[in-house]
C-alpha cells in the first residue's frame, strides 16, 4: 500500500514534468483587436479604412473627441489635422491672433517658430499620417489582394471608386506638404512598411506627382451632389487641381495659370450654386449649402473632436459674448482678428455683420487679452433658423475646404494672371460673389478695378479664416519682407519684416533625427 | 527546443553517475542535523565518514550508505557552524543513527536565504542578495508589504505616495527602463506574482499580502542571484517568505495596534487678506466677487486619522505536519477626507510531511479583501486653487455649495462640495494559492522532484461619481459622470524542479545542481464603462440607466511565459563557491522570431577568511570577494506589440458619407520583430565580518547596462501608421557602489544592555546612452507633463543625462537675489528675454545620488527601542503648485485662482514653468519610524506593549509638500504626507 503510494506519486512527478515539456507555444491572439490576418475578411472594411482617411481630416484618433490618438508627441486636440492646418494658415497672416501661451502657439502670431515648434511638428506628422493610411489603403485594395480574398465583381467596382477617393486625399495631403515644407519624402503605396528613411523629394517632382495623381483619378472621383457630402467628388478634384496650378510658380517656378483656369471652369461646372446666404456656410447646417464642394464634417454626436470646428467655434468666443449666440457651453478666450482683417471689410459689406465689437478693441496691445482685436464669431454651432447644435461641446458645423465662390476668385486671379478666359466672366464671377455680400449691387466693381490687389483683399473679406490665407500671402509675395506688415508680423505690435525663408515651416527636428535623409529648409 | 532537452539530458545524467545503491557488506548512517539553541534543523550541512558523505536536507535529515564496516569518524561541516565529528563503530548491514547538534559560530553566515528555486546559506552565496527578517522590518502602520524594507538594504528604493496603502514603487539599484516596468519581480513563497495595473482597485497590488503574515523578504540586488528569474530579472527579486508553523504546542498570537495620524506639510498658498490684495493690485474688475469669509480650504478636507489592526494568528506541528492559519482585519482612514483603506485577510500555510520526510507537501492559501475609498480626484488641487476669501455654502445655489459665479470653465471647483457629490472607492478580492510537493527520490537520496502549482486571481471593481449638480459637471455640461471598471485577471503557473545536491569527490566539495521548467499564463480583462449626462443622481455610481452617453469598453488580455532554467553550484570546503545558471523564455509578448531569449549568468566567491593565511585571524571572521557577470531580461510591457493591429473607432470618430455615418478601422503603428530588453551586469562585492561578527559588511560595486530597450521613438514621416513607433532601440547605464554595515553596539548579557546598529549607503548614477537608432544631433524626447498650459513638460530624456532629467531654464536673478520675470541666462551666460526651446538645459535629476538610512535596535531588560533614518542626498524636484499657482496672472482669470505664496518672493505676473527656480533640492533626513516596547508577563506568556511614530520629523529645505514626491519628483498637488502614531499589544496563549 504504502509502496504503491510511493510509486504513484513519483509517477505523478513524471508525468507532470513530461506534460510540462510538451507545452512550449508562446502564441497569444489579440481579443480585442483585429488584426491585418483578418479584417479583410469583412466586406465593409474596405469603406471603413476608406471613411478613415476622410475623419483622418476631422477627429483625432479612435475614440471621440480624445483616446486612441492617430499621432502622439502633442496634445490630442491641439494635434488634430484641420485645426493645425487652419492655424498654420491663418495665424502667422493678418486675419488671425490667438491670445493662449501654450508651449509652440506664440510664435505662430508672429511668424517666429523653430523646427521644435509643437505644431509645426504636428502638422508635419499629421500629413504623413494620411499619407502613409492612403498608401496602405492602396496596397490592400490592389486587383491581386481583391481577387486573392474573392471580391465580389460589384464591391470590386466600388474598391475602384475608394481607390481614387483615397489619391485623391494622399494628394490633397501632399499639397499641404509642398505648400507648408516645400521640399518632403515622396512615399508611395510601393514603398515597404517599416523605418526604412525615405529619400527627400524635390517639390517640384511631389508637384508634378500631385498633378499625374489628380488628373489620374479625376474622372473616377464620385459624382457631386447630397449623395456624396463629405467625400471627394470630381468638383472636389477640380477644385485641388485649381489650388495646385494656381499656385505652381511658388512650388516650381514656372506659371500654370492657364491649367488653374480650366480646372476652376470644371470645378464651377460641377452644379454648385452661390448660398444665398452667406453666414450659412459656417453654421450647424452647413452641409445643406449648395455651395460647399469639398467639407470635412463634424457632428455633434457621431464626429467628435477637441480640435476642428469646435475649436474654431471655441476659441473665437470670449470677453462679453455669450457662449450660447456660438451654440457652445463656453468660451475659450481666443481668436480674434488682426486689425488689417478686420480695416479690409468697407461699410455695407454684410461679411462683417457677424463680428462681435462690443467691448473689443480694433488694436491689439496685448495679444493674451481677449478685447485687444475685433472677435470674429463666424463659425458657430447654432442653425441658419437659429436652433442649437446636436452638442453644446462637439459642434455640428462642418468645415468648408473649397467652395465656390473660391472657384469664382480662382478664375478671376488666374485670368488677370494671364490665364486666359475672359473679363467679362470674371467680373461677372466677382459681382456675384459682392452682391451677395452687400445685398445688392452697391459694392459691385467695374473692368477697371479688377487687379491682382483686389483680388487678394477679396479673397481676405470672402474667405477669412477658411484657411487659404497664407498661401495667398505667399503667392502674391507678401507673406514675409516688408512690402505689407501687420500686427504682430515678425513680434511687434507694428509688425517688421520677416525672413523670406518664413515662407516655408521647418522641417521638424525630431524628423531630421528620425530620417537622416532628410536637409532642412534653409534658414533653419 | 534542442537547449532545452540538453538540460533535462544533464540532469538525468546526474543519475547515472550516481552512487550505487547500498549493498549488504556495507553500513548505512542517518540522522539529523540540528542547531544546539534554536533546535532549528541545519540544512545543507556536509556529512562525511571516509570517502563517503551527504548533504542535510531541509529537514536537517540526511542518509550515507555504502560505509565500509568499521571505526571510523563522522564528521559534519557547515558554514556558520563549528565543526563536529563523532567516532563510530558500524557493521555490515547496520544501519546507525548519527545526530548532531552544531553550536552556531557565526550565526548570520549560517542564516538560510531564499535564492530562487531553493535555499542557501548566507556565508556561501556568490551573488548580492539581502535578507530582511520580521524582527528588522519597519514599524507602526505598514499596510503595504514593500514598506516593510524600506531603508533596510542597500541600493532598493521604495517610493510610497502617502495615501493609505496607496500605490508603492521599488527601485533596485536604479531605473533600468523607461517604457517597460522598471518594479522589481515578487514572489511569494517561490510563485512569481503579478504587480501591474488592473491588480487592485487602484492602490497597492500587495495590499492583499499582510504584512503580518511575512516571515522574511529577500532581495536579489545583482542580475547572477535574478537571472534564474530570467526575462522578469533585470529589475531584480523580491523574495517574500511567509510565516509557517513552529514547532511546540499550538500557539494562538494576537496583536492589536490603534493608529492616529496627522498632515505634516502642506502647499503654502496666500490667505485670505493676501489674496485680496493680489486680486485688488492685479485683476480690479475681479474684485467684485471675491466674498468676506476667511476659509482655509485645506483646514477643510484634511482630518486626523485613525486606524486600527486586529491579527490573529494559530500555530502549531502535528506529528508530520505543521500549520499557521492568520486572520487579519485593519482599517486606515488618510488624512484627506474621502480616503480609506480596509482590509480582510485570510492565510493558510500547511505543510505534511510523508513516508518518513519522503514526501512534504507544502500548502499556501491566502485570500484578501480590500475595499478602498479614495479622495475624489480634484479636491487636492482645487483646495490650492479656491479663493479663500470665498464661503464654503451658499443656501442660493442648488447644491447649498458656494461656487465662482459664471460658470465659466475655467473656474476652481468647492473642494468641499467635490467630497459630499462624487465618490470614488472600489474593492479588490485578491487570493493566491499553491501546493508545492517536494519528493525525494528514493533510488537516489540526493534528488529531489519539485511540483510547484499555483493560482493568482484577482477580482477587483472602481467606482467613481460625479453628481450632475457638481460645478465640474455643469461648467463642462456633462451632466453627472460615472466611470466603472471591474478589472480581473487569472493567473496559472506550473513550476517543475530537480535538484541534486550531493558532496562531489572526498575532498571537500560539493555540488547543488537545480533544472527545471515553468510555465505561467495570465487571462485577464480590463473592462469599462463610462456614462455621462446622468439621468439622476439618486442612484450614486449605480445610476447608468439612462445616462445621455455610455461608453462601455472590453480589453481582454492574455500573455504566457514558458521557461526552461538551471543553475550549477559547486562548493569547495566553503572556500571557493562557483555559481552558473541560465534561463532560458518564451513569451507570447513578441513574435515567433523573438519569442525566445536566453538569459546567463556565472558568479565565483572567494572566501579569503578559510585560506590558511586568515584562518587564525582572531579578527577577522569572514571574508569573501564575489563577482559576477549576468545578463537578464525584461518584458513587463503591453501585449500585442508584434501584431498588426486594425484600430476600430468608437461611434464619435465616424466619417460623413452623404447622409450616413460610417465607423472607421486604422491600422497601427508596428514593428513585428519587437523583442526583450536586455540588461547586462557585472558584480564585484566584499562581504566581511570582523570580531566575531560583530561588526560585518558588504560592498558591492556595480554596473548594468540595458540595451535593445523599447522605446517609443519618432519613425521616418511616411514609414509606419503613426509617427512614433515602439521599438527597440535605446541603451541605458547604472553604475553604483553600495555598503551596508551591522554593528553589535552592545551586547550586554541576559537583560543588559544590546545594540545593534545597521547602516545602509547607495550611489547610483543613471545615464541614458541612446534613443535613436541614427543619432544625430537632436537626440530628445520631452517627459514629464506638468500642470500649466497645455501639454506642458518638464523633463527630458537625452543621451548623456539621468533619465527625467528636468529640463529648464536657467533663472536669471537680480542683484537683490529676486529672480527676474521673463528673462534666463544662456548656456553662453548672456541673460536672454523668454524661455525657448533652444534655451533649455538637462540639469538635476529627480533620483538620489546617494540613499542613507540607519536602524538601530535595542534591549534593555524588559524595554525594546529601536528606529530608521533615512536620508537622500542629491535629488531635486519640481514644485508644480508654485509654478502654477506662483503668478499673478491666476487671478486675472474670470474666477481668481488663488496664489502660491511663492508669488510674495518671485513677483511673477506671468506663468514661468519652466524656471529652474522651480527645481528645488529635494535632501532630506527623516526619522521614518521610531518605537518603544516593553514585554511582559501575562499568564506564562510574554505580552508586549509598544508605540510607535511614523514620519516623527523630516528636515529638508525643500518648500513643497513632500520631498519624496514620487519616482518623478514633480510636486502637483500630491497628497500629503501623515505623522502617524500608533500604540499596540500583542499577546500570546
Amino acid at each position: 500500500m504504502r509502496h504503491n503510494a510511493k510509486k504513484a506519486a513519483t509517477l505523478a512527478v513524471a508525468l507532470i514534468s513530461l506534460a510540462a515539456l510538451g507545452c512550449t507555444d508562446t502564441t497569444e491572439l489579440p481579443q480585442s483587436s483585429i488584426t491585418e490576418a483578418n479584417i479583410f475578411n469583412d466586406p465593409n472594411s474596405y469603406r471603413a479604412f476608406l471613411a478613415r482617411l476622410y475623419t483622418g481630416l476631422a477627429v483625432s484618433g479612435q475614440q471621440g473627441p480624445a483616446g486612441s490618438p492617430d499621432i502622439s508627441g502633442i496634445d490630442e486636440g491641439f494635434g488634430q489635422y484641420l485645426r493645425l492646418y487652419w492655424e498654420h494658415q491663418e495665424l502667422p497672416t493678418d486675419e488671425a491672433i490667438i491670445g493662449w501661451g501654450d508651449i509652440g502657439l506664440p510664435e505662430m502670431n508672429t511668424q517666429t517658430w523653430t523646427s521644435q515648434s509643437n505644431m509645426v511638428v504636428g502638422m508635419y506628422y499629421r500629413i504623413f499620417f494620411q499619407v502613409s493610411l492612403a498608401n496602405e489603403f492602396l496596397r490592400q485594395t490592389t486587383d491581386d489582394k481583391l481577387t486573392s480574398r474573392g471580391v465580389t465583381a460589384s464591391l470590386k467596382s466600388t474598391i475602384q471608386t475608394y481607390r481614387a477617393e483615397a489619391r485623391f486625399l494622399r494628394a490633397l495631403s501632399y499639397w499641404h506638404a509642398i505648400d507648408l515644407f516645400g521640399s518632403v519624402p515622396l512615399v508611395k503605396e510601393t514603398d515597404p512598411v517599416g523605418s526604412t528613411p525615405p529619400a527627400q523629394a524635390t517639390r517640384s517632382d511631389v508637384y508634378n506627382y500631385i498633378v499625374s495623381e489628380l488628373t489620374a483619378v479625376q474622372s473616377q472621383l464620385p459624382a457631386p451632389g447630397a449623395a456624396n457630402y463629405g467625400r471627394a467628388t470630381t468638383a472636389a478634384g477640380s477644385m485641388l487641381l485649381a489650388n495646385v496650378y494656381l499656385n505652381a510658380n511658388v512650388y516650381t517656378g514656372t506659371p500654370h495659370y492657364g491649367e488653374a483656369l480650366t480646372a476652376a471652369q470644371a470645378a464651377i461646372a460641377g452644379g454648385g450654386t452661390l448660398d444665398p446666404s452667406y453666414q450659412h456656410m459656417f453654421l450647424a447646417d452647413n452641409n445643406t449649402s449648395p455651395e460647399i464642394i469639398f467639407a470635412i464634417p463634424q457632428d455633434g454626436a457621431r464626429t467628435q473632436t477637441w480640435g476642428g470646428v469646435t475649436f474654431l467655434t471655441h476659441a473665437s468666443c470670449g470677453g462679453s459674448m455669450s457662449n450660447n449666440s456660438s451654440g457652445v457651453d463656453g468660451c475659450w478666450w481666443g481668436l480674434r482678428l488682426k486689425p488689417e482683417a478686420y480695416n479690409n471689410y468697407s461699410a455695407g459689406d454684410g461679411r462683417k455683420a457677424f463680428f462681435y465689437t462690443n467691448g473689443q478693441t480694433v488694436g491689439i496691445a496685448s495679444i493674451g487679452d481677449f478685447t485687444n482685436g475685433i472677435a470674429a464669431p463666424k463659425f458657430r454651432n447654432v442653425t441658419a433658423s437659429g436652433a442649437a447644435g446636436s452638442n453644446a461641446t462637439f459642434v455640428d458645423t462642418d468645415f468648408p475646404v473649397f467652395r465656390l465662390s473660391d472657384a469664382y476668385l480662382i478664375y478671376a486671379e488666374a485670368f488677370l494672371r494671364g490665364g486666359g478666359g475672359t473679363q467679362t466672366q470674371a467680373l461677372s464671377y466677382v459681382n456675384a460673389i459682392r452682391e451677395r455680400a452687400y445685398g445688392g449691387v452697391a459694392g459691385d466693381i467695374t473692368g477697371t478695378q479688377l487687379t491682382l490687389p483686389f483680388i487678394l483683399a477679396e479673397r481676405s473679406r470672402e474667405l477669412l479664416w477658411e484657411a487659404h490665407r497664407r498661401t495667398d500671402l505667399v503667392r502674391f509675395a507678401q507673406f514675409t519682407g516688408s512690402s505689407y506688415l501687420w500686427a504682430w508680423k515678425g513680434g511687434t505690435q507694428g509688425g517688421i519684416s520677416t525672413a523670406s525663408f518664413r515662407d516655408l515651416y521647418p522641417i521638424p527636428a525630431s524628423e531630421l533625427v528620425a530620417n537622416p535623409n532628410l536637409k532642412q529648409n534653409p534658414g533653419y | 527546443m534542442g537547449r532545452v532537452r540538453y538540460w533535462f539530458a544533464a540532469a538525468l545524467a546526474m543519475l547515472g553517475t550516481s552512487p550505487a545503491v547500498a549493498q549488504g557488506a556495507t553500513g548505512t548512517i542517518r540522522g539529523h542535523v540540528t542547531d544546539v539553541i534554536t533546535k532549528a534543523p541545519v540544512v545543507g550541512a556536509t556529512i562525511s565518514i571516509g570517502a563517503r558523505s551527504a548533504t542535510t536536507r531541509a529537514d536537517g535529515g540526511y542518509i550515507i550508505t555504502d560505509v565500509a564496516p568499521g571505526s571510523d569518524s563522522v564528521r559534519t561541516r557547515s558554514i556558520g557552524y563549528a565543526r563536529a565529528s563523532r567516532l563510530v563503530t558500524i557493521r555490515a548491514g547496520q544501519t546507525l543513527v548519527v545526530d548532531f547538534e552544531l553550536a552556531p559560530q557565526a550565526v548570520n553566515l549560517a542564516e538560510l536565504v531564499s535564492v530562487g528555486y531553493g535555499t542557501q546559506r548566507a556565508g556561501n552565496i556568490t551573488g548580492a542578495v539581502t535578507q530582511v527578517g520580521s524582527e528588522s522590518f519597519n514599524t507602526g502602520r505598514v499596510i503595504s508589504p514593500g514598506a516593510l524594507i524600506q531603508s533596510k538594504v542597500a541600493g532598493v528604493q521604495v517610493v510610497d505616495n502617502n495615501d493609505p496603502g496607496g500605490g508603492l514603487s521599488i527601485r533596485i539599484r536604479g531605473t533600468t527602463s523607461i517604457n517597460a516596468s522598471s518594479e522589481p519581480l515578487y514572489v511569494i513563497d517561490g510563485l512569481p506574482v503579478g504587480t501591474g495595473g488592473g491588480l487592485s482597485a487602484g492602490r497597492d497590488p500587495l495590499n492583499f499580502l499582510n504584512p503580518n503574515d511575512i516571515e522574511s523578504i529577500t532581495v536579489l540586488r545583482d542580475a547572477s542571484a535574478a537571472s534564474i528569474y530570467g526575462s522578469n530579472g533585470a529589475n531584480g527579486v523580491v523574495l517574500i517568505k511567509t510565516k509557517s508553523g513552529q514547532k511546540g504546542a499550538p500557539q494562538i498570537s494576537y496583536t492589536t495596534s490603534g493608529s492616529s495620524s496627522s498632515v505634516t506639510r502642506l502647499p503654502s498658498m496666500l490667505n485670505a487678506a493676501q489674496f485680496r490684495a493680489a486680486v485688488t493690485q492685479y485683476a480690479a474688475n475681479n474684485v467684485s466677487q471675491l466674498g468676506s469669509a476667511t476659509t482655509d480650504w485645506f483646514s477643510l478636507i484634511d482630518r486626523t486619522a485613525y486606524g486600527q489592526s486586529h491579527d490573529l494568528s494559530l500555530a502549531g506541528e502535528g506529528q508530520n505536519s505543521n500549520y499557521r492559519l492568520s486572520l487579519g482585519y485593519l482599517t486606515q482612514d488618510g488624512v484627506i477626507l474621502g480616503s480609506t483603506t480596509d482590509r480582510l485577510s485570510l492565510g493558510i500555510n500547511y505543510t505534511q510531511h510523508l513516508y518518513d520526510d519522503r514526501l512534504i507537501i507544502r500548502t499556501n492559501l491566502r485570500g484578501s479583501r480590500t475595499h478602498d475609498l479614495f479622495t475624489p480626484g480634484g479636491v487636492l488641487s482645487n483646495a490650492a486653487q479656491f479663493g479663500p476669501t470665498q464661503q464654503v455654502y451658499d443656501a442660493t445655489s442648488a447644491s447649498g455649495f458656494y461656487e465662482w459665479p459664471g460658470n465659466t470653465l475655467q473656474s476652481a471647483d468647492n473642494p468641499v462640495a467635490l467630497l459630499s457629490q462624487a465618490t470614488d472607492h472600489g474593492t479588490t478580492f485578491r487570493s493566491i494559492g499553491d501546493v508545492h510537493t517536494e519528493y525525494r527520490m528514493p533510488f537516489l537520496e540526493a534528488l529531489t522532484a519539485n511540483v510547484q502549482l499555483g493560482f493568482d486571481v484577482t477580482e477587483a471593481n472602481r467606482q467613481t461619481f460625479t453628481g450632475s449638480r457638481s460645478h465640474s459637471q455643469t461648467k463642462t455640461g456633462l451632466g453627472g459622470s460615472i466611470f466603472r471598471t471591474n478589472p480581473n485577471q487569472v493567473n496559472t503557473s506550473l513550476q517543475t524542479y530537480l535538484n541534486y545536491a550531493a558532496p562531489l569527490g572526498g575532498n571537500g566539495g560539493s555540488i547543488d545542481l537545480t533544472g527545471g521548467y515553468a510555465y505561467a499564463r495570465s487571462t485577464a480583462d480590463y473592462s469599462y464603462l463610462q456614462a455621462t449626462g446622468l439621468s439622476t443622481d439618486l442612484l450614486g455610481d449605480n445610476g447608468v440607466a439612462g445616462a445621455k452617453t455610455l461608453n462601455p469598453v472590453t480589453n481582454p488580455q492574455n500573455s504566457k511565459l514558458i521557461s526552461f532554467f538551471g543553475r550549477a553550484e559547486y562548493n569547495y570546503n566553503d572556500r571557493y563557491l562557483v555559481t552558473a545558471s541560465i534561463r532560458h523564455d518564451g513569451s507570447s509578448r513578441f513574435g515567433p522570431d523573438n519569442a525566445w531569449g536566453d538569459f546567463p549568468s556565472v558568479a565565483a566567491a572567494w572566501r579569503l577568511s578559510e585560506e590558511s593565511f586568515l584562518k587564525g585571524s582572531s579578527s577577522i571572521s569572514d571574508l569573501k570577494l564575489r563577482a559576477s557577470w549576468a545578463k537578464t531580461g525584461n518584458q513587463t510591457f503591453g501585449n500585442y506589440q508584434q501584431y498588426a493591429n486594425y484600430a476600430v473607432g468608437d461611434g464619435q470618430t465616424q466619417a460623413q458619407f452623404g447622409s450616413i455615418y460610417i465607423p472607421t478601422i486604422r491600422p497601427s503603428a508596428v514593428d513585428p520583430n519587437i523583442k526583450w530588453e536586455s540588461t547586462t551586469s557585472y558584480d564585484i562585492g566584499l562581504d566581511f565580518g570582523f570580531h566575531n561578527q560583530r561588526l560585518t559588511g558588504t560592498l558591492d560595486w556595480y554596473t548594468k547596462t540595458t540595451k535593445d530597450m523599447i522605446f517609443t521613438v519618432p519613425v521616418a514621416a511616411g514609414t509606419n501608421f503613426s509617427n512614433f513607433l515602439t521599438t527597440n532601440i535605446g541603451s541605458m547605464e547604472n553604475k553604483g557602489i553600495e555598503i551596508a554595515l551591522s554593528a553589535k553596539m552592545a551586547q550586554g548579557a541576559k537583560d543588559g544592555f544590546s545594540w545593534t546598529a545597521d547602516f545602509t549607503a547607495a550611489h547610483n548614477t543613471n545615464q541614458l546612452l541612446t534613443i535613436n537608432p541614427f543619432g544625430g544631433a537632436v537626440q530628445q524626447i520631452l517627459v514629464g507633463g506638468v500642470a500649466g498650459g497645455v501639454g506642458t513638460t518638464i523633463q527630458v530624456l537625452q543621451p548623456g543625462s539621468p533619465i527625467n532629467s528636468f529640463y529648464t531654464c536657467q533663472q536669471y536673478y537680480d542683484g537683490a537675489g529676486k529672480p527676474v520675470q521673463n528673462k534666463y541666462v544662456k548656456a553662453t551666460g548672456d541673460s536672454v528675454t523668454n524661455c525657448l526651446n533652444s534655451d533649455r538645459r538637462a540639469s538635476h535629476n529627480p533620483a538620489p545620488d546617494w540613499i542613507l538610512g540607519h536602524s538601530s535596535y535595542m534591549t534593555w531588560g524588559k524595554w525594546d527601542a529601536g528606529f530608521t533614518l533615512r536620508a537622500y542626498l542629491g535629488n531635486y524636484v519640481y514644485n508644480n503648485v508654485a509654478s502654477n499657482l506662483g503668478t499673478y496672472s491666476e487671478v486675472t482669470r474670470a474666477s481668481p485662482f488663488n496664489l502660491n505664496s511663492s508669488v510674495l518672493t518671485t513677483g511673477f505676473t506671468s506663468p514661468q514653468y519652466l524656471s529652474d527656480y522651480y527645481v528645488e533640492k529635494g535632501a532630506f533626513l527623516r526619522l521614518d519610524n521610531i518605537t518603544l516596547g516593553y514585554t511582559m508577563k501575562y499568564r506564562g506568556q510574554p505580552m508586549r506593549l509598544y508605540a510607535t511614530v511614523q514620519n516623527a520629523f523630516t528636515i529638508t529645505g525643500y518648500s513643497g509638500v513632500d520631498p519624496t514626491a514620487g519616482l518623478n519628483g514633480i510636486d502637483n498637488n500630491i497628497y500629503p504626507r501623515a505623522r502617524t502614531i500608533t500604540g499596540g499589544l500583542s499577546i500570546r496563549m
